[in-house]
């Protein structure tokens, strides 16, 4: 491929990504809505948030630190979006591959409470323990599926993988091959998003929004980006490894929109669980179902 | 009158010619008078009427108003009622933390005058002797429809760029710094400085110094950062 081709495709990958992912937060909050039967925010709203949040005239920042976590909360996911094949543009799926994915979007929550540490207040610090908390929960059973799908499939190349699935059709996918695996990945993918009842570390009736309590103007915007990449690449990386990924984008965007709405929808019905069910639900039930599915494909 | 004294801060003559020149401007107020998080500081009985504006009934989100948390991410302060003196207190220390362009709103006729508790020792009767208010809602208390109305009035003055009497609080800093400490004794002092932020922020106006804030100057303790330490308390709350 030529540099400039590949140069184009991993500027325009995470500003699909970012697009798509404002559509994303809009339909969480027009679905939010809809169950507490309200009418729900604009079209426009996720955007007219963020270019709000960034047009404030004082932006207060508590130091260097917190400049860094911030940059490094957004610059985790921008780096997975290259790493996440979309129909037609690959980037650099095929020499990153599963694990770095991993590694990537991992990178969110440290660069966070790296920045959340400089902020100093108490409500952010429990948040981000919490956080990193969840993360030591949802990561297991999410490692474990992983894992599975890469060995079934023989592979970590998620091209590859996402190619299998197409050419063998409906029946080859991931879901149908590996249901117990596509639950337990569920389930992780729902706690990663760090929605009820998994919301522990946001929590706003309780330490006031956890990590993003002394966030204002633009490391707030900053957060609403990094929330629109979260729900993208969680999604779409389900989507790649369960649902056969997309031949074209208009049944990729119906598929990660539609994957998206099973956690979200749930959300809303829920208040949620404390740190220490949710480690014993995540450790117990997702790990379960994983392993026992992790023996279908051995 | 609030705004007849904010001053005009100059601007700079921009080149001529380039009609792309105002329209980020444009674009991001406009964004702001659609995107409102607002602080509920439950002061009062008023706030009794913000749940049914929120939720199904009367649904706020649709114009783009959502509830927060922190001052930080707050765009609007709403005082909900009557402010006792202690109260005041820590609605000035949250005013004073959140980001700039902030907005207060006023509900309750309590903020606008005393309301019924006029003859009361221990309330603040005027709301905005404390801190620029950029709008009132009166009644006792004004419903659902009334505060949305008055939301909306709100965002139009900001779509318009006329509701900045948050600059109100950086050019006359001294008139309502004397105020405050008139009722909380001499040695009134918050976390925050308001006089350094104001010269960051090319804010700096004729009334941003004068006796009280030479008074403040006075007492002043250097703001230091917090000391993270375990197992020992932080210095006393300001009381
Ligand atoms: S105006 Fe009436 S309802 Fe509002 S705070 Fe005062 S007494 Fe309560």
């Amino acid at each position: 491929m030529a540099p400039i081709e590949l140069l184009i495709e991993l500027t325009l990958m995470p500003l699909i990504a970012f697009i798509v992912g404002m559509m994303m937060v809009l339909m969480m909050r027009r679905i939010a809505a809809k169950i507490q039967r309200r009418i729900g925010p604009p079209f426009f709203q996720p955007l007219y948030d963020i270019v709000k949040l960034h047009g404030k005239r004082t932006q207060v920042s508590h130091g260097l630190i917190h400049d860094i976590g911030i940059v490094m909360a957004m610059g985790g996911y921008i780096a997975a979006e290259t790493l996440l094949p979309v129909p037609g543009m690959d980037g650099i799926a095929e020499k990153g591959g599963l694990i770095t994915l991993l590694y990537l979007m991992m990178i969110p929550s440290l660069g966070l409470a790296l920045g959340v540490g400089q902020c100093a207040n108490p409500n952010g610090s429990i948040g981000i323990a919490r956080a990193l908390t969840a993360m030591l929960a949802y990561d297991i059973p999410l490692v474990i599926v992983i894992f599975g799908v890469a060995y079934a499939a023989g592979t970590t190349n998620l091209v590859e993988i996402i190619a299998t699935q197409q050419a063998g059709g409906f029946a080859t996918w991931g879901v149908i091959e590996m249901p117990l695996l596509a639950i337990a990945g569920l389930i992780a993918m729902h706690a990663s998003l760090g929605k009820q009842p998994f919301e522990i570390y946001i929590a706003p009736a309780e330490i006031a929004t956890g990590p993003m309590v002394e966030m204002s103007g633009k490391y707030l915007g900053g957060l609403f980006v990094m929330q629109c990449f979260q729900l993208y690449t969680t999604s779409v990386l389900y989507v790649s490894l369960f649902l056969g990924g997309g031949t074209t984008w208009f049944d990729f965007l119906i598929k990660s929109f539609l994957v998206l709405a099973i956690p979200v929808s749930i959300a809303y019905l829920f208040p949620r669980y404390r740190t220490e069910d949710l480690l014993r639900l995540m450790w117990k039930w997702p790990v379960m179902l994983g392993l026992i599915g992790l023996a279908f494909v051995m | 009158m609030v705004m007849s004294r904010i001053q005009k801060i100059p601007v700079v003559e921009e080149k001529k010619g380039n009609p792309l020149a105002r329209v980020f401007d444009d674009l991001v107020r406009f964004c702001r008078s659609r995107s409102l998080f607002i602080l509920h500081y439950c002061t009062g009985c008023g706030a009794i009427e913000l749940p049914p504006a929120m939720t199904s009934r009367f649904d706020m989100e649709r114009l783009g108003i959502q509830p927060m948390v922190s001052p930080r991410q707050a765009d609007i302060l709403l005082i909900t009622g009557y402010v006792s003196i202690k109260t005041l207190k820590r609605v000035i220390l949250t005013y004073e933390q959140m980001g700039s362009p902030k907005y207060v709103v006023g509900i309750c006729s309590c903020t606008v005058n005393g309301g019924m508790y006029w003859q009361s020792y221990a309330t603040a009767k005027k709301l905005d002797e404390y801190m620029p208010v950029d709008l009132y809602i009166a009644g006792c208390m004004p419903r659902p429809e009334a505060v949305i109305s008055g939301l909306q009035k709100l965002m139009d003055r900001i779509k318009s760029g006329e509701a900045d009497s948050w600059q109100d609080y950086y050019q006359n800093y001294d008139y309502y710094l004397g105020n405050q400490q008139k009722l909380f004794g001499e040695d009134w002092q918050t976390p925050t400085d308001i006089i350094t932020e104001a010269k960051h922020y090319e804010l700096m106006g004729e009334g941003t110094l004068g006796e009280h804030t030479r008074l403040l100057e006075q007492h002043q303790n250097p703001l230091e950062a917090l000391e993270m330490r375990l197992g020992h308390n932080i210095k006393e709350p300001i009381e």
